[in-house]
């Protein structure tokens, strides 16, 4: 690994305790520019709990996190969405009751400048910025494939498609690093095909940094430069999927759990 | 959010703005055709239309906060009291007030204090908004329906100043001699400059960002919403709303008294904004009149009645135990009310649905 590339994001001995269960302990990772890097681990194992943490959702009990140097420790999620870190779920989690295009709209409301009665009284420049609001999220519907469903209720959509919407929410923050948990969770082997090209786009056309989770295996050993596996909260290997289909440890972590949800 | 301004149904929308604007002047015994003309409906009418707009507005302001921003506040009847009495206190002249004030004098800071009603009205509002702001702070920072019991807790608390502040409200007296000059002409402009200011914010990325809290508050604060601060902007203007709408109606009904801010007027209110449709502006502003007539035609059952042989006694009250159960059967078997939360459409009126790209397929879901 050429260090001279940017660190994003750093977890350094990130720990997390709900009562006396150790969720995440002491787990360090590091993510650099321009990567796709893959969480993986059996049911349980902390994955999510992990993310809560970077997403500052959880408090971590010990240890520290980085985003692009700076010490992130408590700091709010919707500061933390502010600063370039954005995220899906693993259940998905829209704006059901409103358009997709709300729903991308609403992801562009972090970086609003105008105040509260500049936009309601539409002053000219409160105008503009809610106009290319607009222009913006129609693009990125364009860009994901959504533009002709724009005006649909997000929880009409097929399952894939509110899958590539939440992905597309969370673009419309604007972040230099994406958070994915589980996007390929429920989907059928098309559908994940096309999730895998998917993510590719994102990254090549978009720049993006992203680090994910999730299960299906074909798809993590496809698209990440680096994986890290955690069991019981505690990371059990990391390096690039060659290392890791072969790590004796990982594969006795997997035995008995089916590698595809 | 979608109001059908479009260019086809415009002239109709029009034309029924002028229409009500005109109604509006001539059922009102005050306003630019006084002494002209009879209002066409006699002063008993006027006044419960008049009242209904008010309560159009407070149901707007409680929609604001119970169906744009998913909270749950009962806090209503205390901002009403706080822009009622400040409006009372404010339009009262001086001489008005040494005579209501007798069992104890009026404080003094307040004795010669006298301002037109549009600026008593404002002033309530932004009293009753710093009300809003005051609960807020603490609670809306909290996880969960504590915003319920905080503010109906508040607005029991203003109703009790009211009974115990004699030197200001007059106590269990209330205060009357209000100026009841306001016209119904002034009442449906700022229920017409409200109810625009509501559709065209809800098609801001304010209004947007208030669903979004609605819909899911995890989701929206990772999306970069600052959840305290949105739910603060909602809460304030919604406190503001009731304050002018209790202003209005100090100066409809002329006569205040702490009985009036009740916390069952908290219900009333959620009555008429579930009846219209959580979430739908035109849904409240139909639910307030719906409510608000039924109201008066329900005032039978409070009275005694005579059917031939049959003797009902009347039960003061009863009236309220109607509504409840009316309350409690919309919320149980017909939550989505009038309009859901959608708004009024000729479109929708005339049953024509817009088309859905989504094919009906059986994928799965
Ligand atoms: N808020 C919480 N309070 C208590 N325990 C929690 C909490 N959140 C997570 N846990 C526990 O932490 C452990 C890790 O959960 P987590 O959701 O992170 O697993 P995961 O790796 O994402 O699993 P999956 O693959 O099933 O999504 C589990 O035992 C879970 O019960
Ligand atoms: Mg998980």
């Amino acid at each position: 690994m050429a260090d001279e590339r940017k660190l994003i994001l750093e977890t350094k001995d990130m720990s997390i305790h709900f009562g006396g269960l150790i969720a995440v302990n002491s787990f360090s990772l590091k993510v650099y520019e321009h990567e796709i890097v893959a969480i993986i681990g059996p049911n349980g194992a902390g994955k999510t709990t992990a993310f809560n943490m970077i997403t500052g959702v959880y408090t971590p009990t010990e240890g520290e996190i980085f985003l692009d140097g700076q010490k992130i420790n408590g700091i709010r999620p919707d500061i933390l969405t502010s600063h370039g870190m954005a995220r899906t779920f693993q259940n998905i989690r829209l704006f059901k009751n409103l358009t997709v295009l709300d729903n991308v709209l609403i992801g562009h409301h972090v970086h609003k400048e105008a105040g509260f009665f500049s936009t309601v009284l539409q002053l000219p420049k409160a105008a503009k910025e809610e106009e290319e609001m607009r222009k913006h999220s129609l693009e990125l519907l364009e860009f994901v494939g959504l533009l002709e469903y724009k005006d649909e209720i997000a929880s009409n959509l097929p399952y894939g498609l509110q899958r590539r919407l939440e992905i597309a929410r969370a673009l419309a923050t604007r972040p230099k690093l994406l958070l994915l948990d589980e996007p390929a969770a429920g989907m059928n082997p098309t559908e994940t095909e096309a999730l895998t090209e998917f993510i590719h786009e994102i990254r090549e056309k978009l720049n993006m940094t992203i680090l994910l989770i999730e299960h299906h295996m074909q798809l993590v050993m496809d698209i990440s430069d680096r994986i890290y596996v955690l069991e019981y909260g505690k990371e059990i290997a990391h390096g690039v999927p060659k290392e890791i289909q072969s790590n004796p440890k990982v594969i006795k972590a997997y035995l008995g759990e089916e590698d595809d949800e | 959010m979608k109001t059908d301004l479009n260019k086809k149904y415009l002239p109709l929308t029009i034309l029924c703005i002028i229409v009500l604007f005109a109604l509006v002047i001539l059922i009102d015994p005050v306003g630019p055709l006084e002494g002209k003309i009879d209002p066409i409906f006699g002063l008993y009418v006027s006044r419960i239309i008049k009242i209904s707009a008010v309560y159009a507005i407070c149901a707007l302001s409680m929609n604001m906060v119970n169906g744009f921003t998913g909270l749950f506040s009962l806090g209503q009847p205390g901002f009403m009291a706080i822009g009622a009495y400040t409006c009372a206190l404010l339009t009262l002249t001086p001489e008005a007030k040494q005579a209501v004030f007798y069992l104890e004098p009026i404080a003094p800071f307040l004795a010669n204090i006298h301002a037109p009603f549009i600026v008593a009205m404002i002033v309530g509002g932004i009293f009753a908004a710093i009300g809003a702001f005051i609960i807020g702070f603490p609670v809306l920072r909290l996880k969960g329906d504590y915003l319920a019991i905080a503010s109906l807790g508040f607005s029991e608390i203003i109703r009790v100043i009211c009974v115990n502040a004699q030197s200001i409200t007059n106590g269990a007296n209330g205060i009357n001699k209000i100026p009841t000059d306001i016209t119904a002409l002034l009442i449906f402009v700022v229920l017409a400059v409200v109810t625009i200011f509501m559709l065209v914010m809800m098609k801001t990325s304010y209004g947007r960002a208030l669903l979004s809290i609605r819909e899911d508050e995890v989701a929206a604060q990772a999306m970069g919403i600052n959840l305290f601060k949105h739910k603060m902007i909602a809460f304030v203007i919604s406190g503001f709303l009731a304050g002018i709408a209790g202003a209005m109606l100090a100066s409809i009904v002329g006569a205040i008294d702490p009985k009036q801010f009740m916390f069952t007027l908290a219900y009333t209110l959620l009555l008429m904004v579930v009846l219209g449709g959580q979430g739908s502006i035109s849904g409240s502003i139909v639910g307030a009149f719906i409510v608000t007539i039924a109201q008066e035609v329900l005032r039978f059952v409070d009275e005694p009645i005579n059917i031939g042989p049959i003797h009902y006694p009347g039960i003061s009250g009863m009236r309220m135990v109607v509504f409840s159960i009316l309350l409690m059967c919309i919320i149980l078997f017909w939550s989505r009310g009038i309009f859901g939360n959608k708004e009024f459409s000729w479109n929708r009126l005339f049953g024509k649905k817009a088309k859905s790209k989504l094919k009906k397929e059986g994928g799965e879901a």
